[in-house]
């Protein structure tokens, strides 16, 4: 932070919201919208995991089940009791957060990183409920006709517009995330990253910052997952994998612990990847299958190296390099 | 419910047990020379598993393709911290988690890649039909499973306490810092905790793949229930990774005979996360208090 | 009434006795010193009175109230602040934010406050950044506003921390060895920010060695030796006492 004047900070982000928003405009490409589409979710999530793992330094391998728990609560109000749209995707993103909340308080009372394998565990569990608890999941076969987003009889139902939808969130998403790092909240996050004791010296409820932090980024996966449930009409417990956790672990790491610009920018390139054979015309068919088959491997040795070659991630290169000792936002 | 049939789920959950006391040992080793959870001991498993089988299709007799899986573990396990970790062992805890999530990761991609999407198993190791004791009936592999945990327990607490190894192994996990200054070689002891780890991973992952079968994302889950055992136990503790391992099994394998079999992994977490509440250092662990 | 009461304090490490028995006061409006040999207990008995530890045996009591027990941010709440003996700063952050973390108590923006940045918001940061700014000046850091912590030298770090734990508004400041490490020339400004703390209302409780800063600021002295109290008194008595005499003596010469 504060190495980047806060003037060039809006200008570069009303910049890439201009770029963002014409989208629609210059292409009709169903497809393509929604590759995007999903790109605007996985920033969702990226922008709260960039506050647990980046700001706060806590790491959460669970946050696909999150995503996935959004999605299911979501999708089964609206199919099997006709919940209001806005109404369901509240209560997605609310029981993520209680879901959240409840793993985080047992989890951060210990020192090291237990966090980090009881969130795995979450995930493993929901992995497992999703299959099983068949009345509500509907199983391996998942649920499908999930209504689009609508409220009152306005139906949003195009690419387009759920493409609008979702990158509008989004951006509120890292605006609030943004707010939050330069004011009190935030500002203790980065504190008890950096010290622990100064930070309780300080009057930091560091155990209950920590959980308050978790919740916040759960509830953010939950109303990604519960926008995914109602821009894609079809879920399965597959698509809520321990990969996709581990994916979205890797953007923050890629983009950089410490800043919001560059997991946000890992984000955008680690998801395109996943779509690499749509997004280049002239490629091959086995040339975009190997690369699909190749993917996951791409992802994690570039999370791999990142750490140990260049800790500060994308955001090391956004920055000025300052002198002196002690480098800024990395992964201690 | 009659005793033989209860003998009969005892003998199963001690059979699942020990494979979660390996694995759990291997978090210990690691946890003990470096404070890190190592992320990819799962993986260890499935490597060992998978490696056996591999061998056996190269045409290698069961035996040799069984310690040829378990030493190219070995490899993979030394390999990975010496190319991975190393750089980084000056930095805190959470880069070297991360690294080791990566690894994981890559590490389970890698044997899709080489090994194939499908389920594969393993001969066992000695031909026959069960034994049958008191009712139960024993299979020959289990016999298997609980000799190589004894021998890799009693192998272990060997090099712990009586070899000069073992005794800068304990004394690295107390502090890195004092261990250096006592001119104790702490890289060395971590990268061979890391590769011990791997030894007793793929020493589960290969005797219960004749049993279980085996596919490149066995690791994950497994690694989860060895974290929960030694969790159960008390982390950095041998003796209480083995009886958190064994206490798992039994746990998990009652819990099939008087509930139901669908959520038997969800027993593994929901133990973890009820010890991490009430007792985060573990059934055996000894309370302590962190001075400032 | 004294602001600070600790009564027979114990604490155990293994078989050691770290503090064992000690009671002493401290008044309103006062300086007071802690002294003795390294490893008589006198981080513990910091660490017992900040919430950091807990005493075995004993009352720590904070203007009537009993505070053993409290976690530590509770124990700042009330009114408690401390200094490290290894500075405990906030590396990546400017000098001018770890102060602002340091006011975490008597802020009162949350998550969703700072998230949408709502016009109480705005103008709490404004008065948080003027407060700030002045505690730098107060211990003479105002320079280094805008520097990351870890590249302001070594002197100036130990103020920052006593300016950061100012910022959480205490009536009690206990400072741990604020002169270790700096050289005559700072000690000397130390001792003049001391008294204007103390002149802001604060009482300070310190730890040091630096047996000159302890006599110049000091009006009592309490020893500790082997964790227990062998002297208290106002510096010109502490100077003659034997005993303490004694147990400088046996460790690291004529030190008093």
């Amino acid at each position: 932070m504060g190495t980047v004047a806060p003037r060039i900070r809006f200008v570069l982000f009303a910049a890439a919201s201009v770029v963002i928003a014409s989208v629609p405009f210059l292409t009709d490409d169903r497809y393509l919208l929604k590759i995007l589409t999903f790109v605007g979710l996985n920033a969702i999530v990226v922008a709260g995991l960039a506050l647990l793992l980046g700001f706060a330094g806590q790491i959460s391998m669970g946050h696909a089940a999150f995503f996935g728990l959004g999605a299911y609560t979501s999708a089964y109000l609206t199919t099997a009791h006709e919940v209001p749209w806005l109404l369901a995707v509240a209560a997605g993103t609310l029981l993520a957060a209680t879901g959240g909340l409840l793993l985080a308080l047992p989890s951060l009372r210990l020192k090291g990183h237990y966090l980090a394998m009881a969130t795995l565990g979450f995930n493993e569990i929901m992995s497992v409920l999703f299959v099983e608890m068949r009345g509500i999941t509907g199983g391996n076969d998942g649920l499908s006709g999930i209504p689009f987003p609508s409220i009152g009889s306005f139906v949003i139902d195009s690419p387009a517009a759920i493409y609008i939808l979702v990158w509008a969130v989004a951006a509120l998403a890292f605006v609030g995330a943004a707010n939050l790092v330069r004011t009190r909240p935030g500002r203790a996050m980065r504190a008890l990253h950096g010290s622990e004791l100064g930070a309780l010296a300080s009057g930091v409820n560091t155990v209950g910052l920590k959980v308050q932090v978790f919740a916040v980024s759960a509830a953010l996966a939950g109303l990604a997952g519960a926008l995914y449930a109602h821009s894609v009409g079809f879920i399965s417990p597959s698509q809520f994998s321990l990969e996709f956790s581990i994916l979205l672990v890797a953007m923050v790491v890629v983009g950089g612990t410490g800043s919001l610009t560059g997991p946000f920018i890992a984000a955008v390139a680690l998801t395109l990847l996943q779509y690499v054979h749509a997004l280049i015309p002239g490629l091959s068919k086995d040339a975009a299958a190997l690369i699909q088959d190749w993917e996951v491997d791409i992802s994690g040795l570039i999370m791999i190296l990142t750490v140990i070659f260049v800790p500060g991630g994308l955001a090391a290169f956004l920055k000025r390099r300052r002198s002196g000792a002690g480098e800024e936002g990395e992964i201690a | 419910m009659g005793s033989a049939e209860l003998l009969q789920f005892a003998v199963a959950g001690l059979k699942n047990g020990s494979i979660y006391a390996l694995v759990a040992l291997g978090f210990t080793l690691v946890f003990g020379s470096t404070g890190i959870i190592n992320f990819a001991q799962g993986e260890f498993f499935m490597l060992g598993g998978m490696l056996a089988v591999f061998f056996v299709k190269l045409g290698l007799p069961l035996p040799l393709a069984v310690v040829a899986g378990v030493l190219a573990t070995a490899v993979v396990g030394l390999a990975f911290e010496r190319v991975a970790l190393r750089p980084r062992r000056d930095s805190g805890p959470l880069a070297l988690i991360i690294i080791t999530i990566g690894g994981s990761m890559v590490l389970r991609s890698l044997s899709r890649h080489a090994f194939g999407g499908n389920e594969l198993s393993l001969p066992a190791f000695t031909e026959g039909a069960s034994i049958v004791v008191a009712g139960a009936a024993i299979e020959r592999q289990a016999l298997w499973v609980w000799g190589l945990t004894i021998v890799a327990v009693a192998g272990l607490s060997w090099l712990y306490s009586k070899t000069r190894f073992g005794r800068s192994m304990r004394a690295c996990s107390l502090s890195h810092e004092a261990s250096r200054l006592m001119g104790i070689d702490t890289a060395r002891i971590v990268m061979v905790s890391f590769g011990l780890a791997a030894v007793l991973g793929a020493l589960a992952g290969v005797v219960v793949a004749p049993l279980t079968q085996t596919s490149f994302n066995v690791g994950a889950r497994i690694g989860l229930k060895g974290f929960a055992a030694a969790i159960l136990g008390g982390l950095g503790n041998p003796i209480a990774a083995v009886v958190g391992g064994l206490a798992l099994g039994l746990v998990e394998s009652m819990s099939i005979a008087f509930i139901s079999s669908t959520y038997k992994d969800v027993i593994a977490l929901v133990l973890l996360l009820v010890v991490l509440f009430v007792r985060p250092e573990g059934i055996l662990g000894r309370a302590t208090r962190e001075k400032v | 009434m004294s602001l600070l009461a600790i009564r027979d304090l114990t604490r155990r490490f293994g078989g050691l006795v770290a503090v064992d028995g000690v009671s002493f006061d401290v008044h309103e409006g006062t300086i007071k010193a802690v002294i003795g040999p390294n490893g008589a207990g006198k981080s513990t008995l910091f660490n017992l009175m900040t919430g950091f530890d807990r005493p075995d045996a004993g009352a720590v009591s904070f203007d009537g109230r009993d505070i053993v027990g409290m976690r530590p941010h509770k124990v700042v709440a009330a009114g408690i602040s401390r200094t490290f003996q290894n500075t405990q700063l906030f590396e990546e952050l400017t000098a001018l934010e770890n102060v602002l973390v340091g006011m975490h108590t008597r802020l009162r923006t949350g998550l969703v406050g700072g998230a949408l940045r709502m016009p109480w918001t705005v103008a709490e940061e404004r008065r948080a950044l003027e407060r700030a700014s002045y505690l730098l000046r107060l211990v003479g850091a105002e320079q280094y506003a805008q520097t990351h912590a870890a590249d302001i030298p070594h002197g100036m770090r130990r103020l920052l921390e006593i300016a950061r734990a100012l910022a959480a508004e205490p009536r009690l400041l206990l400072l741990d060895e604020p002169a270790a490490g700096l050289n005559n020339f700072e000690t000397q400004s130390l001792s003049k920010t001391l008294y204007k703390i103390r002149d802001e209302g604060v009482t300070l409780v310190v730890v040091e060695h630096d047996m000159g800063l302890v006599m110049e600021v000091s009006e009592e002295i309490v020893v500790i030796d082997q964790g227990r109290k062998i002297a208290e008194g106002p510096p010109l008595l502490i100077q003659k006492d034997a005993a303490v005499i004694e147990a400088y003596l046996g460790e690291e010469g004529a030190y008093v």
